[in-house]
């Protein structure tokens, strides 16, 4: 994967965005911070299977982890770690999805601020569940991908019709309308929330995310629409590469940018969607990711979408570690500690950046 | 990039006229502000009338009237002093105070998104009054709302490195303390009990149920002091708003005119917070209506306070009289109205806004 030579003055002269002044990231480079990155992801793997009320060493991880694989696990050890699979297996989707959804918004919409969040993904997740818990006697232990998912799409469709008009849809129209049916839904959650006690006993709980109390069948639930938006959304980083260089010059370089821009939005809907049905709407991965990314690999797209999907993963285990070790012996919502994590991240990689928005 | 009606060639704005005062003293006004602000003045004296008379227990017009020769006797001075007159003044006041706080922001930030929401103040105050829930008995509510939103922005001008200088870097790190403060509100609401998770999700809607005199008082003392000196700094923000070079060079020193209007917008945002919860959306839209009745590239202070304490007024006066069963919270509705109306003005205009 030898990037091509965008760094020339002829593509990315005076009008061009600062950050495509910056040259390329080289193959040997991108490659020696992916295998850093993979070590980061194993370390927080093995982490999220030891650490907790009951501590186990890597070896004995290990162990249970072949055991696990074999099947023939009885140990008490293999029972811990088995009961930390869902959480860890979540972790992983979860947080690649966010991340990988974040960089797709971010490159669509050329603002360096989009959240994943930002089509209305969540909002209509929530409004979903809010409306199952008030009307159909949903329970709020899980987060249930059937509802939680038409939800998530069923809005994006709404908001993808109201940005389209005669001329497609513009970056910016994208973005409004995301966040007016986003604001609308709010209010219609928080007006039930409100005045439904027992919803929002529930609503309460799920609306910050977490980890915990999830099981292998919401893994497997969620799996197959995750695996596809992100082998669609890994496909996008050249055509992000070159819209980055603005719409007409995209379409000079023989890049149709309405197919694009569809393709991408429905990647990013589809993984957003999923992380927010499995573990509820945990915030911020998605925006500080491809940042934290970014401040190391330049705005190369395809080293960009890989790494992403990475160390998304890897800071939203290291967080549900982290809250299992504040609280003990209870534990602290997933969704509280990533942002107080991603915070100071988010605002270090900003003050490296040279300029933004 | 802020909401600026620009003068196509074949349209005119009829400029503005002089009105003096002997030789010394002098202003200029524009004969269709002046028009639009009585408009705004006159509808809101009727939203308070309404207010005042709606529903089984409000006055009859007859007592409306007679307030102005007698004062208020029985069942009617208990709804005017107790009820809803205190209600109706705070949201005039906090509608005020919000209408002016976005109006400042937006200005400085040349942003049409700029709002209390964009420096972290609001999420500031939510997180600031969740922590009275988690260690009570420390703060009152209000005064804690206070101190979260001012730590909030000041952790916010720390984060940018440069003061508010930089209107990208402040929205960026605006997101970032707001993520924070958000969590620690998340944090308080999935640790206190039913009943108190409860009392504060109300209250970080912003409502307006209850208030009494002394919400008045608070909002009305904050009014004083900082509207005049918000007035006195119209002309440098006018000349600020046409980019940090052009007046540089006509002489505003740009760099403190933003930081002391920020400074003025938070302290007016703290104060309605600290009287009716962090209200959604009012601060965020009055300015661009006012903009857009007015006819101007630069809202002043006048006309987003008059439609500021419209909005409030009118979706207070809405959500006392809608029956779901159970008290709404305005900032509900102001969400909700709010969110539509700024979906519709930026569809229209379809310009391109930072989010």
């Amino acid at each position: 994967m030898v990037p091509a030579q965008a760094g020339n003055p002829g593509a990315a002269g005076a009008g061009a965005p600062a950050a495509l002044r910056r040259p390329l990231l080289g193959a040997g480079r991108g490659t020696a911070l992916l295998a850093a990155g993979l070590g980061l992801l194993f370390l927080a793997v093995i982490t999220s299977l030891a650490v907790g009320a009951h501590q186990l060493s890597p070896a004995e991880v290990a162990a249970s982890l072949w055991t696990e694989i074999t099947g023939t696990g009885s140990t008490y050890a293999d029972d811990v770690v088995a009961s930390r699979m869902p959480r860890t297996v979540l972790g992983i989707v979860a947080g690649a999805a966010l991340a990988v959804a974040g960089v797709i918004m971010q490159g669509l919409t050329r603002n360096p601020l989009a959240d994943p969040g930002i089509l209305g993904v969540n909002a209509g997740a929530a409004a979903a569940m809010v409306t199952g818990m008030a009307f159909f006697g949903l329970g709020a232990t899980s987060a249930n991908v059937w509802v939680a998912l038409p939800g998530a799409l069923l809005t994006v469709l709404v908001v993808y019709g109201l940005a389209s008009g005669r001329r497609g849809s513009t970056p910016v129209r994208l973005v409004l309308a995301g966040t007016v049916i986003s604001a609308v839904l709010l209010s219609y959650i928080q007006a039930i929330a409100l005045t439904r006690p027992d919803v929002f006993a529930m609503y309460r709980f799920w609306a910050v995310g977490s980890l915990s109390g999830r099981t292998m069948e919401q893994a497997y639930d969620v799996l197959p629409f995750f695996l596809v938006g992100l082998i669609a959304a890994l496909a996008t980083g050249r055509t992000l590469n070159a819209l980055a260089l603005g719409e007409e010059a995209a379409a000079s370089l023989g890049l149709r940018p309405q197919t694009a821009k569809v393709t991408g939005a429905l990647a990013a809907a589809l993984l957003c969607a999923s992380a927010t049905a499995a573990v509820g709407p945990i915030g911020f991965v998605g925006l500080a990711v491809p940042h934290i990314v970014r401040s190391f690999t330049g705005p190369d797209h395809r080293w960009l979408l890989v790494l992403s999907a990475v160390v998304g993963p890897a800071l939203l285990l290291f967080a549900d570690v982290a809250g299992r070790l504040v609280a003990q012996p209870g534990e602290m919502l997933t969704g509280v500690i990533t942002a107080l994590l991603g915070a100071p991240l988010l605002i270090l990689a900003v003050r490296r950046m040279r300029a933004v928005a | 990039m802020s909401g600026v009606r620009t003068l196509t060639g074949n349209r005119t704005v009829p400029g503005p006229r002089t009105f003096r005062l002997g030789k010394r003293l002098s202003f200029q006004y524009r004969r269709r502000s002046v028009l639009i602000c009585l408009l705004l003045t006159i509808a809101l004296i009727l939203v308070g009338a309404f207010t005042l008379t709606a529903g089984e227990l409000g006055l009859t017009w007859r007592e409306l009237f007679g307030l102005a020769v007698s004062p208020p006797q029985g069942s009617a001075s208990f709804v005017l002093e107790r009820l809803r007159g205190p209600r109706f003044l705070t949201a005039v006041g906090a509608g005020i105070a919000f209408g002016v706080a976005g109006s400042l922001f937006q200005t400085v930030t040349r942003n049409p998104l700029g709002s209390p929401e964009v420096v972290g103040l609001t999420s500031g105050a939510a997180a600031g009054a969740a922590a009275t829930t988690l260690w009570p008995g420390y703060l009152p509510v209000p005064v804690a709302a206070i101190l979260g939103g001012a730590i909030a922005v000041g952790l916010v001008w720390l984060s940018t490195g440069r003061g508010f200088a930089r209107p990208g870097k402040l929205i960026v790190a605006g997101i970032g303390i707001s993520a924070v403060a958000t969590a620690l509100t998340s944090l308080a609401m999935t640790t206190v009990g039913e009943q108190q998770a409860q009392t504060l999700a109300f209250y970080l809607n912003g409502s307006l149920a209850s208030r009494s005199w002394s919400h008045v008082a608070t909002i009305a003392a904050a009014l004083v002091l900082v509207l005049p000196a918000a007035a006195a700094l119209q002309r440098q923000l006018n000349l600020v708003s046409l980019g940090d070079d052009m007046a540089e060079a006509l002489g505003v020193r740009v760099v403190r005119t933003r930081t002391v209007a920020i400074l003025l917008a938070v302290v007016l945002a703290a104060a309605a917070v600290s009287v009716c919860g962090p209200v959604a959306f009012v601060a965020l839209v009055a300015p661009q209506i006012a903009l857009r009745l007015l006819g101007v590239s630069a809202p002043g202070v006048v006309a987003p306070a008059l439609v500021g304490a419209l909005v409030l007024t009118l979706s207070d006066f809405t959500v006392q009289q809608i029956d779901v069963g159970a008290a709404l919270p305005v900032g509900i509705f102001t969400a909700a109205l709010g969110s539509l109306y700024l979906g519709y003005l930026l569809f229209g205009e379809a310009r391109k806004g930072v989010l």
